[in-house]
C-alpha cells in the first residue's frame, strides 16, 4: 500500500506556510549563505537577519563563545539597513517559492514604525517579525520587550504602519512571558514567536575577563530547549493567536515537541551554524513522524499534548 | 514518505560551487585515516574527503566536528595542511594544536572514525604572476596553512621561481613542525625558538627584519600566520616598507560560512574603521589593514 504524503501546511493568521519549518532570524543571513547546502524552496518560511532603519555595524569582537550545549552571542544586530535589504538582498531571495518574513527592530517607537512602513507593500515580503528585545533609547535603555506597556506600544505602532501580518518575537528574560504575550495580543499582534535568546555570561578565568567584549550575550542552542518548550506551553494557553516555537531545535524530534506543546510552527536557529542542512532534515523528519504515527495532517498534531 | 524525490537526494556529483548546487550528506562527513600526535599537544589528522575538496586552495579552511558527541557543540575552524587527489575524492591533512577543550576532543578520535566536515571555506592567498620570491613567516602552529601554500607553489614552480624562504619560530625545538616538508618543497629555512633550543634565540620576526631590506619589494610576496602578538610585530616591521604581506587570521567561529557574524575583526579602510568576517572576507587579509587591540 502506498503511503500518502501527509499534509504539512499550517496557517499563521493569514499567512500560509507549506510546512511549519522556518529559519530563525540572525542565524540564516539573508538566505544566500545557505543556498549551496539546502533547497530554500522546501522551507516553510525564511526569517531574515533583523533589519533596522539605518545599517548597523554591530558590537566589537569577540562576539561569540561556545558554552556547554550551546553558545553565547553578542553580535549587536549588525545589518545592512532597510534600504540595502530591499535593494540588494530581497531580489535574490524573492526567486524562491517560500514565504519571506522580515525581522525588524528599532531603538525608538518611531523607528519601529518607520522600518515597518518602509517594508510594507514591497513585493516578496509576506510578514514582519518584530524583535522587541531591543533597548529603548528614549526610556534609558530599558528593553521594550521586558515591559507589557512598551511591548503593547511597539506592537501597536507596527500594526498601524503596515498591512502585513505582524509576528511579535518575545524575550524569555522576563518574570512572566504570558503577561507580555497578552499585551501584544491586545495591541493587535497576529502571532507571537518565542523564545529569543536567554541572557548569559561566560568568563575567561586565566585572564579574568569576560569572553565577550559586550560582557553579556544571548544564550542559544540545545541547552535552552526545555525552557523554550515550557514558555511556549504556557503562552499557547494564555493567548488565542498562533504561537511559533523557537529555542534549541537541532532535529525533528525537538521541533515535534514544540508542535505537540501547541506551537503552530517552529524556527530553527543555532542548528543552522552547526549543520547547514538542519532545516531540510527537520522538514523530512516531521513528515516521516506523521507517516509513522498515521497522522494525515500536521494540524492534528499541534497542541495534542496529553497531560493527564 | 513523500520527499525522497526532492532536494538532498538528487544532487550527487554536482560541484559545490555551482550557484544552486548542494552538498550531499556524504560530502559533509569524512573518514579519519590517521590522527597521530606528532609533537607535544600537536596532531596530524589525515582525512578521506569527497571530491568537493579537490578545488581547495591555500589559505582555505574546514570546520571539523566530531559526530554524535555533546561537546564540542560548534565545529572548529582548522586550516588545510596538505591536499592530494584520491580517485574521485581527495585526501586532506590537518595539522593542529590541541590547545582548547574542543580540539582536545578532536585529538582523541581514531582511524576509521567519521567526522563532520564543512568546506573548503574562506578566500585564499593571492598569488601574483610576477612573484619571484615567496617569503613565508610562521609562528607555532601557524606553519600549517603555509605548508599547503608551499606545496602548491612548489608544484607550480619554474626555474624562474618563485624561490621560497621560510622563517619559522616556536617556543622550543619540540614545537617546530613542518620543516622537513618545507625543505622537500625546496624552501630555504631559517629557525628561531624562544628558548634557543634550535636556531636563533628570540622571536622569528627578528630574523625576518634582518633580511627585509634584501628583498625586492615588487617581486616578493610575504605570507604570514601565527599568534596575534607575532602578527602585530610583523605589521610594525613592514609598516614603512613597500613589501606586500598577506596574513591568515584566526578567530572563534560558529558557522564558518558568513551567517553567524561571530568572527569579526577590525580593519582600517580609506573610509575609516570597518568590521570584516574572518570566515568569508578572509581568512586571508592584507596585514596592513588589520587593527590590533
Amino acid at each position: 500500500m502506498a503511503l500518502l504524503k501527509p499534509r504539512t501546511e499550517v496557517k499563521i493568521g493569514s499567512l500560509v506556510l507549506k510546512n511549519p519549518v522556518m529559519t530563525a532570524s540572525g542565524t540564516f543571513g539573508y538566505g544566500e549563505e545557505y543556498a549551496p547546502y539546502i533547497d530554500l524552496n522546501r522551507l516553510g518560511a525564511v526569517v531574515v537577519k533583523g533589519i533596522s532603519l539605518e545599517p548597523r555595524r554591530g558590537n566589537p569582537p569577540p562576539r561569540i563563545m561556545e558554552t556547554p550545549g550551546g553558545m553565547l552571542n553578542a553580535i549587536g544586530l549588525q545589518n545592512v539597513g532597510v534600504k540595502a535589504f530591499i535593494g540588494d538582498k530581497l531580489p535574490w531571495l524573492r526567486q524562491f517559492d517560500t514565504k519571506i518574513i522580515v525581522n525588524i527592530f528599532g531603538e525608538t517607537l518611531e523607528e519601529y514604525g518607520k522600518v515597518a512602513a518602509a517594508l510594507s507593500g514591497v513585493d516578496g515580503i509576506h510578514a514582519l517579525e518584530v524583535n522587541i528585545s531591543c533597548p529603548n533609547v528614549q526610556k534609558g535603555g530599558h528593553v521594550f520587550g521586558c515591559d507589557p506597556d512598551a511591548s503593547h506600544g511597539v506592537t501597536k505602532i507596527v500594526k498601524s504602519a503596515t498591512d502585513l501580518p505582524v509576528i511579535v518575537k518575545l524575550s524569555p528574560n522576563v518574570s512572566d512571558i504570558t503577561e507580555i504575550a497578552r499585551s501584544c495580543e491586545a495591541a493587535g499582534a497576529d502571532a507571537l514567536s518565542l523564545i529569543n535568546t536567554l541572557l548569559g555570561m561566560s568568563i575567561d578565568i586565566e585572564r579574568r575577563i569576560p569572553h565577550l567584549r559586550n560582557v553579556t550575550g544571548g544564550l542559544s542552542g540545545p541547552v535552552v530547549k526545555p525552557v523554550a518548550v515550557r514558555m511556549v506551553w504556557n503562552t499557547v494557553r494564555a493567548v488565542s493567536i498562533p504561537v511559533i516555537g523557537i529555542g534549541g531545535i537541532m532535529e525533528s524530534d525537538d521541533a515535534l515537541e514544540f508542535l505537540i506543546a501547541g506551537a503552530k510552527a517552529v524556527q530553527v536557529g543555532t542548528a543552522n551554524f552547526v549543520n547547514p542542512k538542519a532545516t531540510m532534515e527537520i522538514v523530512e523528519g516531521i513528515e516521516s513522524y506523521l507517516v509513522r504515527h498515521g497522522i494525515g495532517d500536521v494540524n492534528e498534531l499541534i497542541g495534542s499534548l496529553r497531560t493527564e | 514518505m513523500g520527499s525522497s524525490q526532492d532536494g538532498i537526494d538528487r544532487i550527487d556529483g554536482t560541484d559545490w560551487k555551482d550557484e544552486y548546487s548542494m552538498l550531499t550528506k556524504a560530502d559533509m562527513t569524512a573518514t579519519i585515516l590517521a590522527n597521530a600526535e606528532v609533537a607535544p599537544e600537536h596532531y596530524l589528522m589525515k582525512l578521506a574527503v569527497s571530491g568537493a575538496f579537490r578545488d581547495a586552495q591555500p589559505g582555505q579552511f574546514v570546520m571539523l566536528r566530531p559526530v554524535g558527541r555533546g561537546f564540542p557543540f560548534l565545529g572548529r575552524p582548522l586550516g588545510i595542511y596538505s591536499l592530494a587527489e584520491n580517485g574521485s575524492g581527495a585526501r586532506i591533512e590537518i595539522l593542529y594544536r590541541a590547545a582548547g577543550r574542543g580540539t582536545k576532543v578532536i585529538s582523541t578520535l581514531c582511524e576509521g572514525d567519521r567526522i563532520e566536515i564543512l568546506g573548503p571555506l574562506g578566500n585564499r592567498f593571492e598569488l601574483k604572476p610576477g612573484m619571484k620570491t615567496a617569503v613565508l613567516v610562521a609562528g607555532g602552529i601557524g606553519i600549517a596553512p603555509l605548508v599547503f601554500l608551499a606545496e602548491r607553489l612548489s608544484a607550480k614552480a619554474t626555474p624562474e621561481g618563485p624561490k621560497m624562504i621560510l622563517y619559522i619560530g616556536a617556543r622550543d625545538s619540540a614545537n617546530l613542525l613542518g620543516i622537513d616538508r618545507m625543505k622537500s618543497f625546496g624552501a630555504e629555512v631559517r629557525v628561531s625558538t624562544d628558548d634557543g633550543s634550535a636556531g636563533y634565540e628570540g622571536p622569528v620576526t627578528d630574523l625576518f627584519r634582518e633580511d627585509l631590506l634584501s628583498f625586492n619589494a615588487s617581486k616578493t610576496e610575504v605570507f604570514v600566520c601565527g599568534p596575534n602578538p607575532m602578527l602585530k610585530r610583523m605589521g610594525a616591521i613592514i609598516a614603512d616598507h613597500p613589501i606586500r604581506c598577506q596574513v591568515l587570521m584566526e578567530e572563534r567561529m560558529a558557522c564558518g560560512m558568513g551567517a553567524c557574524l561571530g568572527c569579526t575583526i577590525e580593519v582600517r579602510t580609506p573610509t575609516g574603521v570597518e568590521y570584516r568576517q574572518v570566515c568569508t572576507d578572509g581568512p586571508v587579509f592584507d596585514l596592513r589593514e588589520i587593527i590590533w587591540r
